[in-house]
């Protein structure tokens, strides 16, 4: 087997993955930013056409790490609306007990970033050692503790028992006293306030223009969440709020994630509540009929998309991936405008990339004529040492 | 929130094919030429001014490109074919400025130029990666591919 990899694919979130920005600034502001993307293409669409669909749910899972669950619901679906196939109601209600989990894993894990671009090591920590609890959850349901691996296209491929069910009433239990905990630190602490407030400002305006989404745009005043707008799974038959804050900085980036945990956690705690009962899984055919399709799931991170057209074999024809993080890419640029080099970091981690890691950051300095490149620990120091 | 633009008047003369996937996802085909009215027309009234994203896909003699808007529950599908020896369309960036990232990752993986974009700079292939090479041609498989990475 030859390990060659063409550099194409969705510019996938990771954490800690490379990309690259060049800041254009004058003294400690930033005047323009040129980002520049594909240090991670493995060519995820161009390696789909040539494997077969039941391949492809767990290729697309490798996608991102974190938002496993929500590519992968949505490639299923996308090809259970081709072969007009509908799924069990229990593995509807499954499918969204994992995202929902997944979406508080992953609040956590960028809280915990956050924290520690802010140079808040405490609270990076203990959000990390919270975000465990979800992951012995979900490696309690599936056997891992990412790329889950349990859906497949026709449904689920195992089911929750009573006794897993316990579990994550009282994971959840948990988990909500601490989410507690952080919304009393992250709206009182003074040293989040001061590093979030105003900085790395969007504008409702240029967040509709840009066409950003998820946590940054609802941060910018934008009621887009595509569980309300778009219901899949089983989000039409469960009671949701969508949360908006219209702060349009990084505070509000950050109390929009988390009364999301909130949310989260009641939505995993009705649809256990209500969990029909019946088959998890329908039989479904190896061949796809030719056809086309466009699904979207909200990704923790925002919408994500994918667009599938089969021929009438038993691989895709083509299939087209869009991840959150690149449709905010450009809001992202946006933001940087006029700000201090010192907020670069929280900045960035504000949209929660997997990208979160800007491997090799340029900056030329106008009036001096200079250029020097830092990577980004020498940043996240610079940016500590400015604000003590 | 179902949108009615795209059954008005102008979509009606220039519709070359209408295909719905479902209630909220009609597909509908457009020369080449009408593309930026057809966009101008569904963002007028406030409507579709979510760009999704710029499918292109190699069909052999043509590359297609589907251009996905949304508004509310629907997402619209504009569809339009341009010659795979001289793929050039209209950038849309001056109605809707978030589609100028799509517009520079399809000409990197499908080589579709697009006027009026200032900015089509590489965005995801390496710098050194040569220039007639788009990878997500079908003449392009692996072993190919390679051997001209190798020979470059």
């Amino acid at each position: 087997m030859s390990t060659f990899h063409i550099p194409f694919g969705p510019q996938h979130p990771a954490l800690e993955e490379s990309i690259s920005f060049t800041f254009e600034v004058e003294g400690e502001r930033v005047v323009s930013v040129k980002p520049r993307l594909g240090y991670m293409h493995r060519g995820i669409e161009k390696l789909a056409e040539g494997r077969t669909y039941s391949q492809n749910t767990h290729l697309v899972e490798r996608v991102c790490g974190i938002c496993s669950q929500a590519h992968s619901i949505c490639f299923s679906q996308a090809v259970e609306e081709i072969i007009s196939i509908e799924i069990p109601t229990r593995a509807k209600y499954m499918r969204t007990v994992m995202a929902e989990l997944e979406r508080v894993q992953n609040h956590l894990l960028w809280l915990g970033i956050t924290a520690h671009e802010m140079g808040f090591q405490t609270l990076f920590m203990y959000t990390w050692r919270d975000r465990e609890v979800v992951l012995d959850l979900v490696e309690a349901i599936t056997g891992k503790r990412v790329n889950y691996g349990i859906n497949t296209i026709g449904g689920m491929r195992r089911d929750l028992t009573t006794d897993l069910i316990r579990q994550i009433f009282k994971g959840l239990k948990k988990l909500e006293e601490r989410a507690n905990y952080y919304k009393k630190v992250c709206t009182s602490e003074s040293t989040i306030l001061s590093r979030t407030i105003d900085v790395g400002v969007l504008t409702q305006r240029d967040a509709s223009t840009l066409s950003a989404v998820g946590p940054t745009v609802r941060a910018s005043g934008i009621k887009r969440d595509i569980r309300a707008d778009d219901p899949y799974a089983a989000y039409d038959e469960l009671s949701f709020n969508v949360i908006t804050y219209y702060g349009c900085d990084v505070a509000s980036r950050l109390w929009v994630r988390i009364d999301e945990l909130f949310e989260s956690m009641n939505i995993i705690n009705e649809a256990l509540t209500n969990l029909p009962n019946g088959d998890v899984r329908v039989k479904v055919p190896k061949d796809v009929i030719e056809g086309e399709s466009l699904n979207r799931v909200e990704a923790p991170r925002g919408e994500n998309i994918h667009y599938l057209r089969s021929d009438g074999t038993e691989r895709p024809y083509r299939l087209k991936i869009r991840a959150p993080t690149l449709a905010n890419i450009l809001a992202l640029c946006e933001m940087f405008t006029d700000m201090n080099i010192a907020d670069v970091p929280v900045v960035i981690a504000g949209i929660d990339p997997c990208i979160a890691c800007a491997e090799r950051i340029t900056f030329i300095d106008i009036g001096r004529k200079n250029r020097w490149i830092w990577n980004r620990e020498e940043l996240r120091r610079y940016s500590q040492k400015w604000y003590f | 929130m179902i949108s009615k633009t795209w059954r008005n008047q102008w979509f009606k003369e220039k519709t070359l094919a209408l295909k719905l996937q479902n209630n909220y996802r009609p597909f509908i085909k457009i020369s080449p030429i009408d593309l930026k009215e057809a966009v101008k027309q569904l963002v007028k009234d406030e409507e579709f001014t979510h760009i999704i994203t710029i499918t292109g896909i190699d069909i052999g003699s043509e590359v297609e490109l589907i251009y996905h808007l949304s508004f509310g529950r629907s997402v619209l599908s504009l569809r339009t074919m341009v010659p795979k020896d001289n793929p050039t369309l209209p950038s849309i960036i001056d109605i809707l400025p978030g589609a100028s990232i799509y517009e520079r990752e399809v000409r990197d993986l499908l080589g579709v130029e697009f006027d009026g974009n200032s900015d089509l700079t590489k965005l995801l292939l390496p710098d050194e990666w040569p220039k007639d090479v788009h990878p997500l041609k079908r003449e392009w498989n692996y072993e190919r591919l390679k051997k001209r990475l190798e020979d470059t």
